[in-house]
């Protein structure tokens, strides 16, 4: 079955009556769940899977793509409205979004948020129903080494998020990566800093230093202004209204981040997180002012919504082509698949060309119904920012105390929650920037563990790094990446 | 030799990076393996210990928005204990006491302490929201929070 022939097969599933309701029912599910404090696209699919029991498969595996990106998309209206991403994947977001949002212009920020996923899923679409059997051999052909680098090419990011010192940006960083190296050592079995405790076997969770470094610190600051109005302007807190400037500023970012997106959503282990975080300081390094970015520039909203988006789509190539999960998420979703007695991998093309070309124009329908469902709810959603601010400050403390609650179950957690939270308000004080610690704890483990893979691989020959073809050119990347920004601040501070 | 926020962040960090190095070394090492699992984290300890040693001697650049923030009004410091104490209890006895009851325990005592006059509302909102969560986690999506000293 061609391309073509495969998608129409394809829209007959999405466009029957029951296609369309489940689209629907799994985008109105994931998005709620993802708004959800400490619920991510991991928790919404793994919830479905038990209803799903039964099903027709095509059906169920609609819902369930449904439920992925729209739990994606649910999981930014936290970062934009409280600073508090509840994953990974949208941390970059809550950089631009919650100061926009604080400067009375929530909706305007949810808006793009949701314009620029439904840009991102929607060219994503696109390229996953062109390239996918195409691409999934590419992926495969990323071995440790490759990994390694691109992980330190995603960590080089922390040379742009650094706002004054580099030094201070670059101490978040290793200590950042420093808490991502507590916990048993996979490959050893040797408990690092664990201190004895059970607790901290499993390493920290990336909720409690999300939660805590940028909601709970967030509302310390919250406290110290309580007397004040919840945010500066209020009167068009829930307007969507974009000028045909912003469409204009945003449209750029949206488009050139989606494609970067699908192709880092490809490589199994990268995902939305990192596709975010170098969408993010892509498009800072191509600002004409980028000054701007970190106090509510349009464009850093735009580039990591369209990014994460687009990686969710990407993730789908080695899931269907290959039937390899690529993420923790794409994982359980490959469990979804097995309970309904679907496998995926190279026969499913051809074996069920109804499931797989299914799920790919589900997807073109589906987003048109998160941004259909989402935009009227925007206004609504961003009144929260009015709740007077000593009601507000509990809420926000109690969401990011369930959100942590609720994934681990362990009371221990909450007080590593609140210990994260006055570091992160210490390290706001005396200007040492989150961003970068976040990145690194996000990208420190799997950056070991790459490297370790390599070298154990060559016998511990660090050449392995520089003879491998892409490894070698995403260190080039990275050294240049690194550098540049450094190099641009010394000439700055030279020039005044 | 303290003088400056810099020299004293530099020294306090100095101190952490040396502890870190200290368990590094301690960590167990073991044969044929080419990197074991204290390289990392020795390397992290060394470059923390050096960037300390930078930031040290680093003039400090800090402006005057950055001043301002450091300084803390009292009234604040107290504001910010009290919320943290706060807190502290919410997650000492939540799960003996249950989350609708502390929830809506913490949520109303905390607003009221940073200043809240609207009491009805606040009793309103703390006892709705709780009770809205608690259904949706544990009725609708099957994950369990503490119910604590109430039956359901």
């Amino acid at each position: 079955m061609g391309a073509v022939e495969g998608i129409l097969t394809g829209f007959e599933v999405a466009l029957s009556l029951e296609g369309i309701m489940f689209v629907l029912l799994g985008v109105f599910v994931g998005t709620f769940i993802g708004m959800l404090p400490g619920l991510g696209p991991i928790s919404a699919i793994a919830i479905m899977i038990p209803i799903t029991y039964g099903m027709n498969p095509t059906l169920a595996l609609v819902m369930m793509a449904g439920v992925y990106y729209g739990a994606v998309f649910g999981g930014s209206t936290s970062s934009i409205l409280l600073n508090a991403p509840g994953i990974s994947g949208t941390v970059a977001t809550s950089f631009d979004g919650y100061p926009l949002a604080q400067k009375g212009q929530a909706g305007k920020a949810l808006a793009i948020a949701a314009i620029s996923s439904f840009v991102g899923g929607t060219i994503s679409v696109v390229l996953l129903m062109i390239f996918a059997p195409v691409l999934a051999s590419v992926a495969v052909s990323f071995g440790p080494p490759a990994y390694f680098a691109l992980m330190l090419l995603g960590l080089t990011a922390i040379a742009s998020l650094s706002e004054g010192s580099t030094i201070k940006a670059l101490i978040a960083a290793i200590v950042g990566f420093m808490i991502a190296t507590i916990g048993i050592d996979p490959q050893t079995g040797t408990g690092r800093f664990t201190f004895g405790s059970a607790n901290l076997l499993d390493g920290i969770d990336f909720l409690v230093i999300a939660l805590g470094l940028f909601a709970i610190a967030e509302v310390c600051f919250l406290v110290m202004n309580r007397r004040k109005k919840s945010v500066t302007n209020g009167k068009d807190i829930g307007s969507l209204k974009l000028s045909k400037q912003d469409a204009k500023e945003i449209s750029g970012p949206a488009g050139r981040q989606s494609f970067l997106g699908f192709i880092l959503g490809i490589l199994p282990g990268a995902g939305a997180t990192i596709a975010s975080f170098i969408s993010y300081i892509t498009e800072k390094r191509i600002a004409k002012k980028p000054e701007e970015f970190g106090k509510g520039a349009l464009k850093g909203i735009a580039a990591p919504e369209a990014s994460n988006n687009a990686a969710t789509s990407g993730s789908f190539v080695p899931l269907l082509s290959l039937g390899i999960p690529g993420s923790g998420t794409t994982a359980v979703m490959l469990g979804a698949f097995l309970v309904l007695g679907v496998q995926p991998g190279p026969m499913l093309m051809g074996d069920q060309p109804e499931i797989f070309w299914g799920i790919i124009a589900s997807m073109y329908i589906g987003n048109i119904f998160l941004l259909i469902l989402n935009l009227p709810l925007i206004p609504y959603i961003s009144r929260i920012l009015t709740v007077p601010r000593p009601l507000l400050i509990s809420l926000v403390i109690m969401f990011s105390l369930i959100g942590v609650y609720a994934i681990s179950f362990s009371t221990f957690d909450l007080y590593l929650l609140l210990a994260f939270g006055v570091l992160g308000f210490i390290m706001r004080i005396f200007a040492f920037p989150a961003p970068p610690f976040i990145l690194a704890f996000i990208l420190g483990g799997m950056m070991e563990q790459s490297f370790r893979q390599a070298m154990t691989s060559s016998g511990g020959n660090i050449s392995v790094f520089f003879t491998n073809n892409i490894s070698l050119v995403l260190i080039i990347l990275s050294v240049i990446s690194f550098a540049f920004p450094i190099i641009r601040n010394l000439r700055k501070k030279k020039a005044h | 030799m303290l003088k400056g926020v810099n020299r004293k962040l530099g020294l306090v960090i100095f101190l952490l990076s040396a502890g870190y190095l200290t368990l590094s070394y301690n960590l167990p090492t073991y044969p044929y393996i080419p990197v074991d699992a204290d390289v990392i984290p020795k390397t992290l300890g060394w470059i923390l210990l050096v960037l300390s040693i930078a930031l040290f001697f680093a003039k400090d650049q800090d402006s005057e928005e950055q001043k301002a923030r450091r300084h803390i009004p009292r009234e604040d410091v107290k504001a910010l204990l009290g919320v943290f104490v706060f807190v502290f209890i919410y997650i000492t006895l939540f799960e003996t006491i249950g989350f609708i009851i502390m929830t809506a325990a913490f949520v109303f005592f905390c607003s009221w302490f940073l200043g809240y006059k609207q009491h009805v509302v606040n009793a309103l909102v703390s006892i709705l929201f709780p009770v809205f969560l608690y259904s949706v986690f544990v009725f609708l999506l099957s994950i369990n929070l503490p119910q604590g000293i109430l039956p359901f």
